[in-house]
């Protein structure tokens, strides 16, 4: 996994890049990192490699679920430009180091072969996010999230580590092929075995562990005030790599190591899936904010992916990539937008991140109002845009399994999809048919270019997602 | 890139600039692009047909869809049929480019309708080069979009706004039964391509008047109807003439109204192995030829009586695809996008020359003032009136030979439609181009020639009406069928009865049409020239004739049985299911929602205390539930 | 001399389970009961040790190194947590003089 190791390094060597003043080098240098970074996880592609004494494994899904995080990575870093502006943000080249150690986690979440993998890479990237999310340091907004954040993560992964704990106990392996055969094993003679109720209260407490990762009701609550306080920047980052990671070690666990106990945590994720999408939709339909309005919308969207989580059909590692990636690059450009619409347009000193920001945008900005409105439209899961196919393949998943249940989160699934319309068609009203005074915004070119390239990418993938989706 | 991939991608590019650069790329390159784009798809679809080796080409662009065993591929094919109709759809479509630059050059909507031709060009090519049925009906509705367009191109005017509303709905009626067509194609082969589909057909021991067959076939040529104009779906077409003339003479006589022909030459291997679609059609396509004209015979605004003169001509057309006569049926869509669209742009020139004056009876003496025209309107009036040696007679008079074959009573009443032709294009000609001048002095005093873009394409238009006929001249003449023979591999599988017709009745068949014909021209010459009788003023018509000149209160009665009544219907349902029933249920249902959002969002109270305890007891939830089979 | 891994397995396994969970339950009840965030903290590290120590237990009694290797990663992690967790409570505190998650709640709704 030398895309891991390259990105721990170029996080080290971009934290002596601070001594340079130049902090647009300082963008392009770490942009480079990041895409060394991809290069170097593409070229393994085809071939199936034990790391580390059986630590990581590589394998082309967890290649492509790399790719969706780097990729998302660099995106964000090139739209990373705000911080770094005033004297809080003295030393933008820490950021940049501790995004790269974030995403080197990110990737050791995906390609775990040993539970020791999982933790460490989750809290690399926990840890990484703490700081990130306070960041803003004289903020007491940016200050509330980072402990409420750090309180509830350093408490969700304490009851991880409590049942891999527990896991351990009854299988001693932290193996997840090995916990996997054990679990297989005994299955049959669930009865019998003594170490039962230690397997099953370990698993249930792993997966509770990763559903607050991945925000999903009833464990979602830190999600909203988090992505709220958080620097937009680092919203974009945590909604984007986080959940794709979360959801990414969710599926590497439960489809490797505890496929023969579906029935454990299958029936729960049944509801919490249902809880997640209705909370998730029904709740941003009243926000005002649209930051806190996509932070509903993200809770929501990974109710989306454990459908297909759940649904375990040959076509879910398809379908859960390129959700992943429909939704990351449609979200990096909402956000994008959000953060130079609400920077230009500052209220008592701070960014405004309402709706009412964005009113009249398409006057004078008509290029972000389009790149806006195409997200927007993705993340809706209007046709012709890649989050319509992204939740065409999970609807086609969930209804292509047997069980009576998929078609009850299906019926939940559509309406809330429903519901969503609403809620993502208000930035889109806001921005044409409101009336407003934004002056033409001048965009950086990268920036633009950041922009071009997420939009072009959500309607190449609504038009044709046969591209992307037979190369998973 | 092959050629193939070219011919429609020259077009789309200059109807991006042309579009995207609206108002900013200057008038003088407007119609350049625009005809260069044309002219480069000629010159395309011209080294393919002069390289053809005789086997159809297949080019695959990109896979479009690909659902369980069907795919739909995006993909061309080029073979006789194609081909010939890519010369005549960019051949015309040139000259015709050519000459809305003159034509237009006044409109401020000047850029828009070269971008919209030019889109109208690229749906029509993936029209007739889609290799299955699919693409074929993305330029359906594609042609269908742009004559929307293009007939509602001066949209300030409400009346013009309508015509191209009509045109849009009754095509879409069609457009059902086409696109039923393609399902039952699709559930009864599981592929849209052409090869399958007819390979199937062709080797599947389908018998003569199989049922699949024969509903697939009805459910196109409803289609075929709708974009075709035939009855009940023409009446858009006279409408239609709202557009700009060139419009007129491209899309609604040359190239977009053959379409349903050119399908059904596509599927004549389906359409062979149904008689009784065939008897449909035939029919179907009598009718509308002899009502037609008929309507025609009366109407006194010059385009109204080319556009029924259309209508006419393609039931001819449909009638000899109804008895199998498919080259004979193709040789009259190729003259007659020579003649009609020569006709069309004759009379552009006239109404141009008019200033924008439609109406044949203040016209009159036409033809010292604007010489080129006249002479090439009449050119365009002998071809379509069947009078030797020009297109008209060898391509009217082929399709007439094998209707006699088939049916007499059939030919008889197709004798009185080309009658009809003849008496209302010699009267149109007459009226407008003899006689004394009867338009104000205003425009007496404005007329003149047409510029040289204008008279160019009419002089070629007029060449190719004299002389097309003999691309396909018939043995009788010494010729050797060269259109019929060129097409004989698309008929190979198809079970075609041909019944040879004698030569002595082939002549026989001809003189009488060809006297025919002569005699109504000469009749008209006697009404409208020697006697100088002109058309009673609107409203002074009496009996038959206020009924015809009325077209028979067609429009009244579809306004009475289908309009008028679905308009009630929808009144009702807007103001009461809808609004009591609808409204009511689904505003209190985003009501509800919005207040389970105001009361769900209070649970985000922002303490992390609350937060945490309420993990808690999720988890204590779920290791209850987990568990329960170990302890209960 | 005795082996450590003997000594541990005087104990029966069933007491080092109950007793890591009463110790984890304990965590859990000061997380939710206590406001100061340090306090809060110091439980969340109570749970971590809980854990450690369940590790060590069945990592002895499986005769098996890794769990105990893994208890080397909790702490090593934990230290890196608390380093980073108590910079963000100090920093909260520079802010307002209080380190009380209970009137920390202007993100809400």
């Amino acid at each position: 996994m030398n895309a891991i190791i390259a990105l721990s390094l170029s996080g080290i060597a971009s934290l002596f890049l601070g001594f340079s003043t130049n902090r647009k080098n300082l963008l392009i240098t770490t942009l480079l990192f990041v895409l060394v970074a991809l290069g170097l996880n593409l070229a393994d592609w085809n071939h199936e490699y034990f790391w580390f004494n059986n630590m990581l494994k590589t394998d082309n899904l967890s290649i492509n679920f790399s790719s969706v995080i780097l990729l998302s990575t660099a995106l964000v870093v090139a739209i990373s430009r705000s911080f770094g502006d005033d004297e809080e943000h003295t030393h933008p080249a820490e950021y940049y180091a501790i995004m790269l150690f974030a995403a080197a986690g990110a990737l050791m979440m995906v390609t775990y072969e040993n539970m020791i993998m999982l933790f460490v890479g989750l809290e690399i990237l926990s840890v990484s996010m703490y700081i990130l999310t306070g960041s803003d340091k004289r903020n007491l907004r940016s200050n509330e999230a980072a402990l409420k954040y750090f309180l509830m993560g350093a408490f969700a992964t304490g009851i991880l580590l409590f049942g891999v704990a527990l896991v351990y106990g009854a299988t001693g392996s932290f193996n997840i092929h090995g916990i996997g055969e054990v679990v297989s094993r005994t299955k049959k003679g669930m009865e019998l075995f003594e170490g039962g109720v230690i397997l099953y209260a370990g698993i249930i407490l792993i997966f509770i562990g990763l559903l607050f990762k991945v925000s999903a009701a009833p464990f979602h609550f830190w999600t909203p005030d988090v992505y709220e306080g958080a620097p937009t920047i680092f919203t974009t980052f945590m909604s984007t790599v986080v959940k794709t990671a979360g959801v990414a070690a969710m599926y590497r666990l439960l489809s490797i190591s505890f496929p023969a106990v579906y029935g454990l945590w299958g029936n729960p994720l049944v509801w919490i899936t249902c809880l997640t999408l209705i909370v998730g939709n029904i709740t941003a339909v009243y926000q005002q904010s649209f930051k806190r309005m996509l932070a509903y919308s993200s809770i929501s969207h990974a109710g989306y992916l454990l459908i297909t989580i759940l649904a375990k059909t040959p076509n879910t590692n398809g379908s859960i990539l390129f959700y992943s990636l429909a939704y990351s690059i449609a979200t990096i450009s909402a956000f994008a937008v959000l953060m130079i619409v609400s920077e230009n347009k500052p209220k008592d000193g701070k960014p405004d991140e309402s709706f009412e920001a964005l009113n009249g945008l398409s006057v004078n900005n008509p290029f972000l109002a389009f790149v806006l409105t195409v997200s927007m439209l993705s993340l809706a899961g209007i046709p012709l845009t890649a989050g319509f196919f992204g939740k065409f393949f999970i609807f086609t998943d969930a209804f292509s399994n047997v069980s009576p249940l998929f078609k009850n989160i299906l019926v939940v699934a559509i309406l809330m999809s429903a519901v969503g319309v609403y809620y993502y068609f208000k930035p889109i009203i806001a921005v044409y048919m409101k009336k407003g005074e934004i002056a033409e915004i001048q965009l950086p070119l990268i920036y633009k270019i950041t922009l071009i390239i997420t939009t072009a990418l959500t309607i190449i993938l609504g038009i044709a997602p046969d591209l992307v989706k037979n190369m998973f | 890139m092959s050629l193939i991939t070219l011919i429609p991608l020259f077009p789309l590019l200059g109807f991006l600039i042309n579009g995207i650069g609206f108002r900013k790329v200057p008038n003088s390159l407007v119609g350049i692009i625009g005809s260069a784009a044309a002219l480069a798809s000629f010159a395309c679809a011209l080294s393919l047909f002069l390289n053809f080796s005789g086997t159809p080409q297949l080019v695959h662009v990109f896979d479009w869809i690909t659902v369980g065993k069907l795919n739909i591929a995006m993909s061309f094919q080029i073979d006789q049929l194609s081909l010939l109709m890519l010369l005549i759809i960019t051949g015309v479509g040139s000259l015709i480019h050519i000459y809305s630059i003159g034509y237009m050059h006044h409109d401020e909507g000047f850029g828009k309708f070269f971008a919209f031709l030019n889109l109208f060009l690229f749906f029509m090519l993936l029209l007739v080069m889609g290799s299955n049925y699919v693409v074929m009906f993305i330029g359906w509705e594609g042609v269908g979009l742009c004559s929307y367009l293009l007939i509602g191109f001066w949209n300030k005017n409400v009346n013009y706004g309508a015509a191209a509303r009509k045109a849009f709905i009754m095509n879409r009626i069609g457009d059902l039964g086409f696109l039923l067509g393609i399902f039952l194609i699709i559930a009864h082969f599981g592929s849209v391509e052409y090869a399958d589909v007819f390979g199937k057909v062709a080797e599947g021991g389908y018998l003569s008047g199989d049922k699949t067959l024969v509903a697939i076939t009805l459910l196109l040529f409803v289609g075929a109807m709708g974009k075709s104009a035939q009855i009940p779906l023409y009446t858009w077409l006279p409408d239609a003439m709202a557009g700009p003339t060139p419009v007129s003479a491209l899309i609604h006589a040359a190239t977009m109204v053959t379409a349903g022909i050119y399908m059904i030459i596509r599927s004549n291997i389906m359409y062979s192995l149904a008689p009784e679609t065939l008897e449909v059609v035939a029919w179907v396509g009598l009718a509308t030829a002899v009502f037609a004209a008929s309507i025609g015979l009366f109407q006194n605004d010059i385009k109204k009586v080319l556009a029924y003169s259309t209508v006419s001509q393609l039931g001819y057309m449909f009638m000899g695809l109804g008895v199998m006569a498919y080259s004979s049926s193709f040789f009259h869509v190729m003259t007659h996008a020579f003649f009609k669209a020569l006709l069309f742009l004759g009379a552009g020139s006239v109404i141009h020359a008019m200033s924008d004056e439609q109406d044949i009876r203040s016209m009159g003496g036409l033809r010292k003032k604007l010489p080129i025209t006249f002479i090439t309107f009449l050119i365009a009036t002998i071809a379509i009136s069947g009078i030797p040696p020009f297109a008209g007679f060898f391509s009217k008079d082929e399709i007439l030979a094998h209707v006699y074959e088939h049916n007499k009573l059939m030919w008889a009443f197709g004798l009185l439609g080309s009658i009809m032709t003849s008496f209302y294009m010699f009267r149109l000609l007459f009226l407008t181009f003899f006689g004394e001048f009867r338009g104000t002095k205003e425009q007496e005093h404005h007329l003149h020639e047409s510029p040289l873009t204008m008279t160019a394409p009419l002089m070629v238009l007029a060449v190719l009406s004299a002389i097309a006929g003999f691309f396909n001249l018939p043995h009788i003449f010494g010729g050797h069928a060269g259109l019929a023979e060129f097409m004989a591999p698309l008929f190979a599988h198809s079970h075609v009865e041909t019944a040879e017709v004698s030569e002595s009745t082939e002549i026989m068949l001809m003189v009488i049409s060809v006297v025919a014909a002569l005699a109504s021209a000469i009749v008209a010459y006697v009404i409208y020239v020697s006697k100088k009788a002109v058309p009673a003023a609107d409203g002074a018509e009496s009996g038959l004739q206020k009924v015809i000149y009325n077209k028979y209160y067609i429009d009244e009665l579809y306004d009475a049985v289908f309009v008028k009544p679905i308009s009630a219907l929808s009144t009702f349902f807007h103001d009461v299911i809808d609004f009591l029933g609808i409204d009511l249920i689904v505003e209190s249902i985003g009501k509800l929602v919005k207040t389970l959002s105001a009361e769900a969002r209070l649970l985000q109270n922002g303490t992390t205390g609350f937060y945490l305890f309420a993990m808690v007891l999720s988890i204590v939830a779920l290791l209850a539930w987990g568990l329960q089979g170990f302890f209960f | 001399m005795q082996q450590l891994p003997d000594v541990i397995r005087q104990i029966p396994l069933n007491n080092y389970v109950w007793f890591s969970a009463a110790l984890f339950c304990i965590g859990i009840i000061g997380v939710l009961t206590r406001r100061n965030a340090i306090i809060i903290f110091m439980s969340i590290e109570l749970m971590l040790n809980a854990v450690n120590l369940l590790l060590a237990a069945f990592s002895s009694y499986k005769a098996d190194p890794a769990g105990q290797v893994f208890v080397f990663f909790i702490m090593a992690v934990a230290a890196a947590e608390v380093a980073v967790g108590l910079a963000i409570i100090v920093m909260i505190y520079r802010n307002i003089q209080s380190i009380d998650v209970g009137i920390l709640n202007k993100l809400k709704w």
